[in-house]
Order: C-alpha cells, then structure tokens, then sequence
C-alpha cells in the first residue's frame, strides 16, 4: 500500500500533470499566444516548401509537384532580380551609414545645446515625422519635387531648368535617402540621447578640473560612453541588410517610369509574385535566399562583435 | 552642477575667452538645430501652403511660401469626398476595435512569459523568439491569408496583428521587473494568476499599459499595408483612410471620383494629407513622452 502512493508520487507524468495544474491559469493566457505564433509564424516557415514546386493555389502545398531548385535557377537567370540586388545592397548600405550619422549628430547637438526650452521644441519637431506613414511621406515629397514643386520654383528662381525629378533614377536615390533622414533621424537619435543622460556627470567633471575643451570632452567621453549601444544598433541593423525598406520604395517609386529600375528585393517580390498571380513558387523562393542570408549575417556579426568584446545580441 | 564646479575654481574663471568661447558654440547649436527643425517643417508647410491655395495661384507663382489668397475649396471638397469618410470609418474601427484587440492578446502574453516557474515557459520563449530572426517571407504568408479565407474582409486588418513580438516583450520586462513578493502574497491570500494578474499587476503598468497602446494606435491609424495586399479595388469601401490617400496621391489622374484632370488635384491630395495628420499633429506633443519611454526601455533592456 505504502510501496503504491510512493510509485504514484514518483510517477514522472503525475509529476508533470501536477506541475501544470498549478500554473493553469498562465498557461491558458499564453494558450492563444501559442495559436496566434504557429498560424501566423510556423504555417508561412513551412510555405517556404513553396519554393521547390511548381506551386498550384488549387492543389496546395501538399499537391503540388515538387521541382528542386528550378525556381531559384529561374530566378537568377533574370537581371532584374539582380539589378533589385544590388539596389537593395546600396539602399541599404547607404541608409545604414547616414542614419547612422544623422542621429548621433542631432543626440550630440541636442545633449549639448543649454536652452532648455530650444531643445525640448526642437525635440518634439524632429521627432514627430517618425508617426507619419510612408503615404504621407511620399505626397510630401511628390509635391516637393513635383515639375511645379517647391524645388522646382527654386531652380527656375536662381535661372535653371525645372528637372524632372520624379521619373530620374539618381535622383530617385537622392530621394529615397533624404526622405529617411527626414523622417527617422530625429526619432532614431533618441536612444542616443538617452544614453548620454546615462553617463555619469563625474567624467565631465574630472575633465573639466584637466581643462578639457568641449570638444574633447564629446570626443573622449560621449561618443565612448554611446559606443555600445551604437554597436547594438549596428548589429541589429545589418541583419535588416537585405530589406531596404519596402513601404518607403513602393510608395515613392510607384512612377511606371522608373519602376522597374528602382527595385529593391522586396518590391520586386510584390510585383512578380503577389500583383501578378501563378509566380508562388518564385517569389517564396526569393524570399528564402533573403531570409537565409539575413540569417547567416546576423549570426556572423554577432559572432564578429562577441569576439571583439562587445554585447551580442543572441 | 558643471558651472557650479568651474566658479569655485578661480583660475578657471580667469579665462575669460574660454567662457566666450563656450557662449558661441552654444550659438552654433542652437542654429543649426533651429535650421533642421525647419527642414523638418517645411514639407508641412509647404503642403499646407498649397491645400489652402487655388489652382491658379498654385500654377502662377513662382514659390508659394505664403498664401497669395486663402481658398478652401480643396477642404470643401475633401469634406464631401465619400471615399474618405469611408475611409475614415475604417480607420476608426481598426484603431478602437484592433487597438483593444492587441492590447488584450500582447499583454496577456507578456504577463504570462514574465511570471517564472511553469512548465514550458522556455520552451514557448524560444519559439517565440526564432520568428524574430527567421520567417516564411511574403508570398506564403499571402497563401496563407489566401487560404484562410480572410481575403477582401475587414478582419485581414485586424486578426493578424494580435501580437506584436516587440511590445510583448516590452510589456514581459515590465512585468518582470515589478516586485515578484506581490505574487507571492497574493497566493498566500487564496488568488490564482488571473485574479493576480487583473488585480495586482495590471494596475501597477499603466503607464507601459499606455505606451504600447499607443504604438499600437499609431500603427492602426497610419495602416494601408495589409489592405494593399489582401483587399482589392473591387472592396475598395473596406479600405482604411491611409490606402484610401494612397490611391490618391499614385492615381491622381485615373477616373475615379478623385481627382480628375480638370480638378486641382495637388490641393486635393494635400488637404487630404492634413485631414489625416491633423489628429496626431494635436496630440503628439502631449503624448511624445509615452512614446519616448517605449523606445528608451526597449532598447535598453532588449
């Protein structure tokens, strides 16, 4: 009798049985979180089988007939892939770098600047255009650029030519580049800004008592004291390589003009396989040579900044 | 704290070009920070400029920095446009019902991934958290929306949203840095974890309550995204506000109610581009400080 309530207490699933009675309220919140991940998360993982068939809509991923890598073999066959390629490795590359700058510039700027209310009105502009959608942002700059624009007046004001700006590749760019700063520069400084308030005020003022310029002291002691987090975001940001942001292409490169040459990864994929139906298999395909390489860079950095003694992110 | 320093040290305030010195650096920031901000401002202006504007002085000045004279046809017009007060009413919807609608599901998960000791907890953590570094890419989760059947229905806008990785886990750290005696009390006065939950926890997080919820907001009110995909022009009464404004500014010249050619279809869109921002414009710089906080204790502790 003994020997059986003993078994029974040892029983490794009553052990368990017990253990989730006890929490069964926590697991019923997390129940629809677990849902919510496999539908929306796991199914489209395991839709990436789409890129090695010949994908049906009406036969489904179960019926379809398998062909290797023949989608992928088509894919890179196209230059147009290629040239979305590499404008998605120049888009972003370049974006990287200037937001990069521009907000450790303004956090500098603004950690620096005295007038309290100057900083604090400055803030709350510059940060606002991060709330604003891509549509907003791109009508700004259409009417900006636009052949009776606000940019043009200014050309035909100092005696030039209108240009066209719209429908002009480098141009194109420009725009691309100076829309993001616009819009996310200001709202990206403030993670450095915070920052900076964190580093202790006894540094500065040990470097004061040395007579350190202001200059030096942003120089040796903020932009050290910003350093990991900078190299964080870096990090974080290099994983994001291959998306060169979707919403900010399509909405200012829906020209037909210039369409096709402005592509970046992901719009070519929403304009061969999503607008133009029958193309599954090679827009999946695509999208996994993306998320493969997103990957494997993520995990190199990581690795990269771990060695030199930085914080990694996994 | 750091001019207190320099005037006790006499030798310091001997140096009387340093101080100047200081003085017209602070000048130069101040300027430039005044410049970006009205590079900041200009678009706006400028858009604003042009919406309260007629045709014709929009075509026969050479810059419009002010107004010549103020027309308010290109409101009057936006105002008695159906297909933005359709717009409008979606919008609204997605941001009361779907901003409810996330709030509930990203906090309850967060509660429960932040509370230790139950079975499974690291496992469900770890699955959560590879969807942050790997997915399945556009095209299967068009399928899948495809083959759930929620194509051109109001709920593609909402259903799919319920949790969002980055708030949850926004919400898990602050529930976790709450004190865990409070639990532990608790369940010696007789509460389970939801009782606990809704009555102990829940009222101490407002503030990161409010935070998420008005990411959340902000994202419902700037949606577009999920309509352009899954909802198609045949439904277009279905479409939110900013893909309605979409339309607009890509196909200002097609044979839609808005914007035909002989219309001034530039005053249009910027009237339209104001009745969607004008909302957050007024809010913003009472709420900046949520969004503030969100972003500094993500980064911070994410």
């Amino acid at each position: 009798m003994e020997l059986t309530t003993i078994a029974k207490r040892n029983n490794p699933f009553r052990k368990l049985g017990g253990k989730i009675m006890r929490s069964k309220y926590l697991i019923l919140m997390i129940i629809p979180a677990i849902i919510f991940y496999i539908i929306f998360c796991y199914v489209p993982m395991y839709g990436i089988l789409i890129a090695f068939q010949d994908y049906f809509p009406k036969r489904g991923v179960f019926g379809s007939e398998w062909v290797g890598f023949a989608n992928f073999a088509k894919v890179f066959k196209e230059t147009k892939f290629w040239l979305a390629f590499k404008n998605t490795l120049i888009i972003s590359s370049i974006k990287i770098v200037i937001s990069f700058l521009g907000a450790v510039t303004i956090a500098l700027l603004l950690n620096e600047i005295r007038m309290r209310r100057v900083k604090k009105t400055v803030q709350t502009i510059v940060t606002f255009p991060h709330f604003l959608s891509w549509v907003v942002v791109s009508g700004f700059v259409f009417s900006l650029f636009a052949g009776s624009g606000a940019v043009n007046s200014i050309i035909k004001i100092f005696g030039g030519e209108s240009i066209d700006f719209l429908a002009d590749k480098g141009f194109f760019f420009g725009m691309v580049f100076s829309s993001d700063i616009w819009k996310e520069a200001g709202w990206g400084s403030i993670i450095y800004l915070a920052t900076m308030a964190g580093i202790p005020q006894d540094q500065y003022e040990a470097a004061d008592i040395d007579g350190a310029t202001r200059l030096q002291k942003i120089w040796h002691i903020t932009l050290p004291g910003i350093k990991p987090v900078a190299i964080l975001l870096l990090i974080m940001s290099v994983g994001g390589v291959l998306s060169a942001g979707f919403d900010q292409i399509l909405n200012l490169g829906n020209n037909p003009i210039i369409r096709e040459d402005v592509n970046i990864i992901d719009t070519y994929i929403y304009y061969h396989a999503i607008e133009k139906s029958g193309n599954e298999g090679i827009g999946t395909a695509i999208g996994l040579f993306k998320s493969v390489i997103s990957f494997t860079l993520v995990i190199i950095v990581d690795r990269i900044a771990k060695a030199c003694g930085e914080r990694g992110i996994i | 704290m750091k001019k207190g320093q320099l005037e006790r040290l006499p030798l310091r305030a001997r140096h009387s070009n340093r101080d100047t010195r200081i003085q017209s650096l602070d000048i130069v920031i101040c300027v430039i920070l005044i410049f970006y901000a009205f590079l900041i401002i200009f678009p706006f202006w400028n858009a604003f400029v042009i919406s309260i504007s007629s045709e014709y002085a929009y075509q026969h000045s050479n810059l419009l920095l002010w107004p010549t004279e103020i027309d308010l046809t290109s409101y009057q017009r936006v105002f008695t446009n159906n297909r933005l007060w359709s717009g409008f009413g979606i919008t609204m919807i997605l941001l009361i019902g779907g901003t409810l609608y996330q709030i509930f599901f990203t906090v309850i998960t967060g509660y429960a991934l932040s509370r230790r000791n139950w079975t499974g907890r690291n496992l469900v953590m770890n699955m959560i958290l590879v969807t942050m570094f790997f997915g399945g890419g556009m095209v299967p989760y068009y399928c899948l929306i495809r083959d759930l059947g929620l194509m051109n229905q109001i709920w593609v806008m909402i259903i799919p949203g319920a949790i969002d990785t980055f708030n949850m886990l926004l919400m898990r750290n602050y529930f976790a840095s709450l004190p865990a005696e409070m639990e532990e009390s608790a369940k010696i006065d007789g509460a389970n974890d939801i009782i606990i939950f809704v009555k102990v926890f829940l009222p101490l997080s407002l503030p990161m309550l409010a935070t998420v919820g008005l990411f959340f907001a902000v994202g419902n009110w700037n949606s577009w995204y999920n309509a352009m995909l899954y909802i198609d022009r045949g439904h277009s009464n279905l479409w939110p506000l900013q893909m309605v404004l979409k339309d607009m500014i890509t196909k200002v010249s097609s044979d839609l109610d808005v914007g035909t050619k002989e219309d001034f279809s530039e005053g249009l869109t910027m009237a339209s581009i104001f009745f969607t921002i004008v909302p957050m414009m007024c809010f913003y710089p009472f709420l900046q400080r949520f969004f503030v906080k969100g972003i500094v204790v993500g980064a911070i502790k994410g």
